[in-house]
C-alpha cells in the first residue's frame, strides 16, 4: 500500500491519498500516518480511497481509530470515492453512517 | 435445559493436525538450508517420542535416512555439545555399524541435540554424507544456530498448540438439549488462534447463543475475543439482553479503544417454549432465517459494532422462529468464498435445504477446503426448529 498526503501549509484539512489493498499489513501504516497528520495540526482529514482497491478488518479499525483520534483532536474524518467492496464493507457493519462515503474529496471537505 | 455428553469433535483433531503439519513443513525448510550449507546428502530433525524413541520430524517426502542413524542421534543427545564423526570406518564404535559397513555407507555424521527451552534434550539435528569429512569451528557454529532455530520454532508451536487448544475449550463442547429443537456450532480459525467464536448457555429458561468476529487475526484477536466472551456471560446472566449487550460494550469500549479493535456480534435469546428470538446485531449482520417454506428472511442489522459505537446504543428486536425454521448465522469468513454477499446466503440457503441436521449444515457451511485458500476465521452456528408433524 502506498500513502501520499495533500496539505496545503496553514490550512486545517489534508488530504491522504492510499493505493492499493487496506489490510492487516497495511493498517497500522495508516494508522500512524494519520496520527502524524493531525499531530502536524491538520485535524480535519479526508481519506481518498479511489485507489484502495481492498479493505478488510484491520483496515476498517484504522478508519474508525483515525476518526476517534480526529475528534479527540476536535476535528474530524472523512472518507471519499470508496470502492464498491468499501462500501459493502462499511454498510455491512453499519458503519456507513459514521463514516459517510463522499463520492469525491471536495464532497467531503463540504462545510469545512 | 441439559446438556448432552460432549462428543469427540472432528474440528479440534483437524486443527491439531493442520498445526501439526504447519510445525512440519517449517522443519524441512530447515533440513533443506542444512542440506544446501553443509552440502550432505543427507540431513534430518528427529524428535524422541515418549516412549523415547527416534522419529523423522518431516512433511515432505521422506529423506533416505536410514531408521538405523538414529544410534548416532541417541549418542549425539547424551553429549552436552555436537557429536561428530568425522569418518566412521576408522570409529571404534560405529566402525562395523551396518549403515558404515553396509548402504549407504555412512562416513561422516554430525549431530546437534535440540534442547527444549525446560533444559530436555528432544531430540537432534543431524547431517550424514558418505565421505569423511573434516568439520571446522564455524561449520559446528552453523549447525547449532540451526539447532537452535528448529527449537525456537517448536517452543513457539508447542505454546501456540496450547492456546488454540484453551481457545477450543472457551467454546461450547456440548449442544443444548432442547425438546423441538436442533443447535450447532463450529468455529474455524484460519490460524492457530483466531478472533471469530461462538458461544450458547442458558440464560433462566432461555438459551442465549452468539457468533462474534473481533477484527484482526491470530493471538492480539483471540485476547479480545476471550474478553468480549466472559463480559457477555457475566452481564447476561442478571439482564436483559439489550441490557446485557450494551453493558459488555460500555465495559469494553477503554479496552477495545486502546488496542484499535472492534468486535461485530449477533446475540440471540431463544425462549423455546414459544419460539420468540429477542436479538441484537452489533454490525455482524450475517444472520438469516430460512423459513419451512424455503424463503430467507435476513434478520435486522442496525447497531455499530463493539467498540466502534460512537455514543449509540444497541438495540434488541423481536422475530419468532416457526416450526420448521432454521437460523444460521455465519462470520464474514464465509463471504470470501463468494463474489457477492447475495450469492453467499443463496449457498447458505441450499446448504440447509439439502441438509436432515443442524450439524450437517454447519459441517456444510464450514466445508469449504479447497473452494480458495482460507484467509480469514470461519464460523457458524445453526438453530433450527423441528416441524411439527
Amino acid at each position: 500500500m502506498e500513502l501520499t498526503r495533500t496539505s496545503p501549509a496553514g490550512e486545517p484539512v489534508a488530504v491522504i491519498g492510499c493505493q492499493g489493498r487496506l489490510n492487516m499489513l497495511a493498517a497500522p501504516a495508516l494508522r500512524s500516518f494519520i496520527e502524524e497528520t493531525l499531530g502536524e495540526g491538520h485535524e480535519k482529514i479526508v481519506v481518498e480511497l479511489s485507489g484502495t482497491s481492498f479493505i478488510d478488518s484491520s483496515g476498517l479499525a484504522a478508519l474508525i481509530g483515525g476518526l476517534k483520534a480526529a475528534r479527540q483532536s476536535g476535528g474530524d474524518l472523512r472518507i471519499a470515492a470508496p470502492s464498491d467492496q468499501v462500501r459493502s464493507v462499511l454498510r455491512l457493519t453499519n458503519l456507513d453512517r459514521v463514516l459517510l462515503p463522499h463520492a469525491q474529496v471536495s464532497d467531503a471537505t463540504d462545510g469545512w | 435445559m441439559t446438556l448432552a455428553p460432549p462428543a469427540p469433535n472432528q474440528a479440534s483433531i483437524d486443527a491439531i493436525l493442520e498445526l501439526e503439519t504447519h510445525a512440519l513443513q517449517r522443519f524441512d525448510r530447515v533440513v533443506r538450508l542444512a542440506q544446501q550449507l553443509f552440502d550432505v546428502p543427507l540431513a534430518s530433525v528427529n524428535l524422541l517420542d515418549h516412549d523415547f524413541n527416534f522419529y523423522q520430524a518431516q512433511f515432505g517426502p521422506p529423506s533416505q535416512l536410514p531408521s538405523e542413524a538414529y544410534d548416532f542421534c541417541r549418542r549425539t543427545i547424551t553429549e552436552p555439545g555436537p557429536f561428530v564423526v568425522p569418518d566412521a570406518s576408522s570409529d571404534l564404535t560405529f566402525g562395523s555399524h551396518p549403515i558404515v559397513v553396509g548402504a549407504p555407507g555412512v562416513r561422516f555424521y554430525a549431530g546437534q541435540p535440540l534442547v527444549s527451552s525446560g533444559g530436555q534434550r528432544v531430540g537432534s539435528l543431524c547431517i550424514l554424507d558418505t565421505k569423511p569429512r573434516v568439520i571446522t569451528a564455524p561449520e559446528l557454529r552453523l549447525l547449532r544456530d540451526l539447532a537452535d532455530w528448529v527449537q525456537k520454532e517448536a517452543d513457539a508451536d508447542r505454546e501456540l498448540v496450547r492456546a488454540s487448544e484453551v481457545q477450543r475449550q472457551l467454546l461450547p463442547q456440548t449442544s443444548p438439549v432442547l425438546p423441538g429443537w436442533d443447535v450447532a456450532g463450529r468455529c474455524q480459525p484460519a490460524r492457530e488462534v483466531g478472533g471469530d467464536f461462538f458461544d450458547w448457555y442458558a440464560v433462566g429458561e432461555q438459551l442465549q447463543f452468539v457468533v462474534s468476529d473481533v477484527m484482526g487475526k491470530g493471538i492480539p484477536a483471540a485476547l479480545i475475543a476471550a474478553s468480549i466472551r466472559a463480559v457477555l456471560r457475566g452481564t447476561s446472566r442478571y439482564n436483559g439482553l439489550q441490557e446485557s449487550m450494551n453493558r459488555t460494550a460500555m465495559v469494553l469500549e477503554h479496552d477495545l479503544a486502546e488496542t484499535a479493535t472492534f468486535a461485530t456480534m449477533f446475540c440471540g435469546r431463544l425462549d423455546p417454549v414459544s419460539g420468540s428470538l429477542s436479538y441484537v446485531d452489533a454490525g455482524h449482520g450475517l444472520t438469516m432465517v430460512v423459513r419451512a417454506s424455503g424463503r430467507l428472511r435476513r434478520l435486522l442489522s442496525d447497531g455499530r459494532p463493539l467498540g466502534a459505537g460512537f455514543g449509540e446504543s444497541l438495540t434488541a428486536h423481536q422475530t419468532r422462529l416457526e416450526p420448521g425454521d432454521t437460523l444460521v448465522c455465519v462470520s464474514d469468513g464465509f463471504l470470501d468464498f463468494f463474489a457477492t454477499t447475495d450469492e453467499a446466503l443463496t449457498a447458505a440457503m441450499g446448504a440447509v435445504a439439502v441438509s436432515s441436521s443442524a450439524e450437517e449444515i454447519v459441517n456444510r457451511l464450514c466445508r469449504r477446503d479447497g473452494t480458495a485458500t482460507r484467509t480469514d476465521d470461519l464460523t457458524a452456528v445453526v438453530v433450527r426448529r423441528q416441524a411439527t408433524r
